[in-house]
């Protein structure tokens, strides 16, 4: 079984690829949009390595959902994430931080909840479902 | 030759523009497979030239307008040959009729086929040319995007629609090595074209500043112009090739 630290050095090597992000840039704690610079491209992107390098499969939106909380569907109120809305996070994102993200759950600040280690506990849990 | 080793897919290439397209990649050293929907005679005739010039190719028949028809034919390619390099959306129809008389299917056709199957197609290669980091997308498209040519709603439809997906395209793609262009050719001899040419020629000509109709090789040169490396930083381009017949001048 694979280490969550070969997973790490793994996906850092496609971080570094999808995203011309240097090695010591690439941390678990990094986040993929406002540290690394993705752009919605990018997510299609590292999702299709992720497959290829861990021969795992990806359903569109499992692992970058869309519209997670919008003010219609009550799970954001101006502008911060409602207590449904971080429910909601929970179950859609299992591997994200959510307790962080609550302490100031700006609607704005969503796409940082994905980070370098999301993606390792992400695929570290799919490799466990396929052994 | 600047396509050796590459591997190109043209839709509608037993034919016509589609045909000197194959042959066009194929002397530049692509290996090249087509896609023809019910001239199997022409499909055979064109595989058994290009094997006796010594070039590997693959035909394979399908309908464009049919949803399924690209990830089949995209997934053929693969397995046949591991890689998928260059992409031609050729595969064009038109059913012409006044707008008042026009019914829906003779527009659905068209959108279907000319339109469609550029965004089908286009979506089945994205992956494995990401994944490459290397592609060429070239969409033919019509200077009848331009002129109000009356009779050809769906046709220049389809051909204006194809040429802002090759500009969005190209946007979403160009960092990954991929570039996304259009062709739009003029006045070019072809079966499409003969009905048009039996009744207006003369004074069609009269509009063409080279003074000649244009050849399907026309297209065709202009086409492995943008599938080689000598055209990695031109995208979201559109290549008129038309012997100056939208220049307006007589």
């Amino acid at each position: 079984m694979m280490s969550n630290e070969e997973i790490l050095g793994k996906i850092q090597g496609i971080l570094i690829e999808a995203l011309g992000a240097d090695d010591d840039e690439v941390t678990s704690s990094a986040t993929l949009v406002g540290d690394l610079g993705a752009e919605s491209i990018d997510f299609l992107d590292i999702v299709f390595n992720l497959e290829k390098e861990f021969d795992i499969k990806i359903p569109r939106g499992e692992l970058f959902p869309e519209n997670l909380a919008s003010e219609g569907d009550g799970l954001a109120a101006d502008g911060v994430v409602t207590e449904e809305g971080l429910e909601r996070l929970r179950e859609r994102l299992p591997f994200a931080d959510i307790d962080s993200f609550a302490n100031d759950p700006q609607v704005a600040n969503i796409q940082d909840l994905f980070t370098v280690g999301m993606l390792v506990n992400f695929v570290a849990d799919k490799l466990n479902d396929t052994e | 030759m600047k396509l050796a080793g590459k591997t190109a897919l043209v839709t509608g290439g037993s034919r016509g523009i589609g045909r000197a397209i194959v042959w066009a990649l194929a002397r530049e050293g692509a290996r090249v497979a087509f896609v023809y929907r019910s001239n199997t005679e022409a499909a055979e005739q064109l595989v058994k030239d290009l094997e006796l010039d010594q070039r590997e190719t693959l035909a394979i028949q399908a309908d464009v307008a049919e949803p399924e028809a690209a990830e089949r034919v995209v997934e053929q390619v693969l397995e046949t040959w591991e890689q998928i390099d260059i992409l031609v959306n050729n595969a064009g129809i038109i059913r012409d009729g006044l707008l008042a008389t026009m019914d829906a299917q003779q527009w659905q056709e068209v959108i279907d086929t000319n339109l469609g199957s550029v965004y089908r197609f286009s979506h089945a290669v994205t992956r494995p040319m990401m994944s490459q980091r290397f592609g060429r997308i070239i969409n033919i498209s019509s200077v009848a995007s331009h002129f109000g040519n009356p009779g050809q709603a769906n046709y220049a439809a389809s051909k204006g629609g194809i040429e802002g997906m090759t500009r969005c395209l190209a946007t979403e793609l160009g960092r990954r090595g991929i570039t996304v262009n259009a062709v739009a050719p003029g006045f070019i001899e072809t079966d499409m074209t003969e009905a048009i040419r039996n009744v207006a020629e003369s004074e069609i000509m009269k509009h063409v500043s080279c003074r000649r109709l244009g050849q399907p090789e026309d297209v065709a040169h202009a086409t492995a112009f943008l599938a080689s490396d000598e055209a990695s930083y031109i995208t979201g381009h559109v290549l008129v090739v038309d012997g100056g017949l939208t220049l307006g001048g007589l």
